[in-house]
């Protein structure tokens, strides 16, 4: 699925991106339509969590994004929040068709976000997803502009149908974790360690630098 | 001449096994050869005059368990394999049963409709449910701690219970979905028959089915067993006057605490949406092995659509559509049932081949709670059942291969989180519709044949073989998961590394390598597990 293992080539940065928000908001479309080419319909429910590996190339710099995608009911909640610790970016999502899973984002999210991220200068990012159904849209551009001013986040509105702002969430976002200092150090380190560690014995590592 | 003729026998043989190995492709997606899937034939000879399993179905079990069941018999299989009917009922008692378990379903689907339009009425459904002692912390058995309908239909069976049903059949247009299927399969039950019922309607009528089963199995639950049998009887009084009230839970709050973590705002309401949502993304693999369900008419699958209130379907074709309203219609039935568990993610995905193969929704239902008595432990809200689980598969891969367990030890993996999803969801991601209901009708046979207390020593003197086990689908992940131990230990230096093996074995896994490994893995650890 994912573009490539990204071990071995050359990376400049390598980055851990978190996808979260309510049942059926588009996280996985986004996720599968931004990995490939073709766009996606009725992905079935993300069980626990899943991820995968996206290269590219922002600001000149050559990235590997781990996009880690979890399931959105508040059941697996337990098991989704251990993968909040080391992501440099996180995506918070909802649909603009449906509002609860807006409000949820502030009331709900958020909250898990501040608790259970590790990293004090994590980006954020607010995603408003299913633009193309504008009719039906049941939270305006405003009212997204105004939590991502009170969370102190980018917003993107976007279509995993159309594929509209896709690819630009991603970029931005990593643009944005690059301008912070410490975000971009943890980057970079994440590159030299496995350089280091591919040139060592395999064997000598001792943790994997990401998840438990 | 003579010659020839010796010849042509290794021929013919070599023919009809090539045969076989067809059939085996074609209905487990694999090359393996493999002993034939029950047939319609087998499965008619296994039965007495009076519609009874000839040696309580152990023979059965045998069959399924090497070699799963034909297309064509599984709606009439399962309901036995999964608990619904009893291996030693007659043909008489199973259609007693059959008649009761409608019932029980439609009462359940009026309480859904009331429930909805409840909240639609601005009252919300959670008020409803939560205004009830709903403890999910309390259970920690295989039995859903359902118990009203039971005291509720003891009083209606005769009576009120039929008028109500046919007021709301009028009035509800989910008629539609029950009414066309709903000329009674007893017909065309090839088990006729018209002695015994020794059990007694009322016996039959009060429980729900696997409580029937209760005398005759000794059912061994897995871990805490013991609760089943009192859910009956601690059904509160006031339940039995309460026709539509909900189902409430009526057992006490037990040992397991719940760890930390708050208790959840889901409710009844939350479930409905999840439900609506999962329901309308359900795979839709199973359409080309079943076309006839899938030909469902546009107006027949709009109207079952409206009838659950299903909304944004219009991008689907009928069969779609008419799929993910049975499922809607059943998984809400189930989430009152069973308020404990209530809705989980993945549980669609358990249901949706039953509702692929069984037409009529009420016995899709009750094969779909036989099916999560087992099941339901991975979803409980603690994620007791689920660690259990996990703990399970990390022994067996601890024990049959140390150095593996080992390099998962050092990238901090031990806890096999990583095949998470494969636990939640009995491979349903990974394997194709073929594949996952050859697994699961094996698993099924051994479930039930542990159930039924046809233990180790009926096997064994067959031939040296597995002997049934409750988790064999524990066994068959592990199985999946030692398949690539070169893979893991020489190339793998993270946990990540291997949630994505896992999560990308789809259409990589041969289901019937997959099962041998798993019977090797049973027969060298079941001792040890």
């Amino acid at each position: 699925m994912s573009s490539s293992s990204g071990q071995t080539s050359g990376h400049d940065l390598s980055f851990k991106i978190l996808l979260i928000g309510d049942s059926g908001v588009g996280k996985s479309c986004l996720l599968v339509t931004f990995i490939s080419s073709s766009s996606v319909e009725d992905l079935s429910p993300t069980i626990g969590v899943d991820f995968k590996i996206k290269t590219l190339t922002v600001g000149g710099k050559r990235l590997k994004l781990t996009i880690w995608d979890t399931a959105g009911q508040e059941r697996f909640r337990t098991l989704t929040s251990s993968y909040y610790r080391g992501a440099q970016g996180i995506i918070l999502v909802y649909d603009v068709t449906r509002r609860e899973t807006f409000t949820n984002l502030s009331e709900v999210w958020s909250k898990e976000l501040e608790l259970y991220s590790t990293n004090q200068e994590c980006v954020k990012m607010l995603v408003g997803n299913k633009v193309d159904r504008d009719s039906e849209r049941a939270v305006s551009r405003e009212e997204g502009l105004a939590l991502a001013k009170e969370l102190g986040c980018l917003l993107l509105e976007c279509s995993a149908k159309t594929r509209e702002n896709v690819e630009k969430c991603f970029e931005e976002l990593a643009l944005k974790i690059m301008e912070a200092p410490s975000l971009l150090e943890e980057g970079s380190t994440a590159i030299k360690r496995n350089v280091l560690k591919q040139k060592q014995e395999p064997q000598a590592r001792q943790n994997s630098g990401c998840c438990s | 001449m003579t010659a020839m003729q010796t010849n042509s026998t290794p021929a013919v043989v070599f023919t009809a096994l090539a045969g076989v190995a067809i059939v085996a492709v074609i209905f487990y997606g694999a090359s393996r050869k493999r002993k034939h899937a029950l047939s319609p034939q087998q499965w008619k000879v296994f039965f007495t005059e009076d519609g009874r399993l000839r040696d309580g179905g152990i023979r059965l079990l045998k069959r399924v368990r090497s070699g799963g069941v034909g297309p064509r018999i599984r709606a009439e299989v399962w309901p036995f394999l999964l608990g619904v009917y009893n291996f030693n009922s007659t043909k008489d008692e199973r259609d007693a049963v059959r008649t009761q378990n409608r019932k029980e379903y439609e009462k359940l689907r009026r309480q859904c409709r009331k429930l909805i339009k409840k909240s639609n009425e601005s009252t919300s459904a959670n008020e409803f449910l939560s205004s009830q002692d709903r403890s999910p912390e309390a259970e920690s058995s295989d039995y859903p701690s359902i118990v009203s309908l039971e005291g509720d239909d003891y009083v209606n069976v005769s009576n009120a219970d039929a008028s109500l049903l046919d007021t709301d059949f009028i009035e509800s247009p989910e008629v539609i979905q029950t009414v066309p299927s709903d000329d009674d399969q007893e017909d065309n039950n090839p088990m006729k028959t018209n002695k015994d019922s020794a059990e007694g309607l009322e016996v039959i009528q009060t429980a729900p089915p696997e409580d029937v089963q209760e005398d005759n199995n000794p059912m061994k639950t897995t871990k805490d067993s013991a609760e089943g049998p009192e859910v009956i009887q601690t059904a509160p009084p006031d339940d039995v006057q309460e026709d539509d009230s909900p189902v409430k839970t009526a057992k006490e709050p037990l040992q397991e605490k719940v760890p930390s973590k708050p208790p959840t705002n889901e409710d009844f309401s939350t479930w409905q949406r999840i439900i609506r949502l999962d329901a309308l993304r359900a795979n839709a693999d199973w359409m080309s092995h079943y076309p006839s369900q899938a030909a469902v008419s546009d107006s027949v699958a709009r109207r079952t659509a409206e009838a659950v209130g299903l909304e944004d379907y219009g991008h689907l074709e009928a069969g779609r559509i008419f799929h993910a309203a049975r499922l809607v219609a059943i998984l809400e039935a189930y989430a009152l049932y069973d308020p404990e568990i209530g809705y989980c993610q993945g549980m669609s995905d358990l249901l949706s081949p039953i509702v692929s193969i069984i037409s009529e929704d009420h016995e899709a239902f009750w094969c779909f709670v036989g099916f999560m008595k087992k099941a339901r432990q991975n979803f409980r809200l603690d994620e007791v059942g689920i660690r259990r689980q996990l703990e399970l598969v990390a022994k067996i891969i601890k024990y049959k291969d140390a150095h593996l367990f080992k390099h998962l030890e050092k990238l901090q993996a031990e806890d096999c989180f990583f095949v998470y999803r494969m636990v939640v969801v009995l491979f349903r991601r990974e394997l194709t519709f073929e594949q996952t209901i050859c697994l699961w009708e094996v698993m099924w046979a051994d479930q039930a044949a542990v159930r039924a207390g046809i233990g180790i020593s009926a096997w064994n003197k067959v031939r040296k073989r597995a002997p049934p086990t409750e988790d064999l689908l524990l066994y068959a992940i592990a199985a999946s998961v030692l398949q690539r131990r070169k893979l893991i230990i020489e190339k793998y230096s993270s946990m990540d590394e291997i949630i994505r093996e896992c999560n990308s074995m789809s259409g990589q896994l041969d289901v019937l390598k997959l099962l041998d490994d798993a019977h090797n893995l049973v027969i060298t650890l079941h001792d040890k597990i």
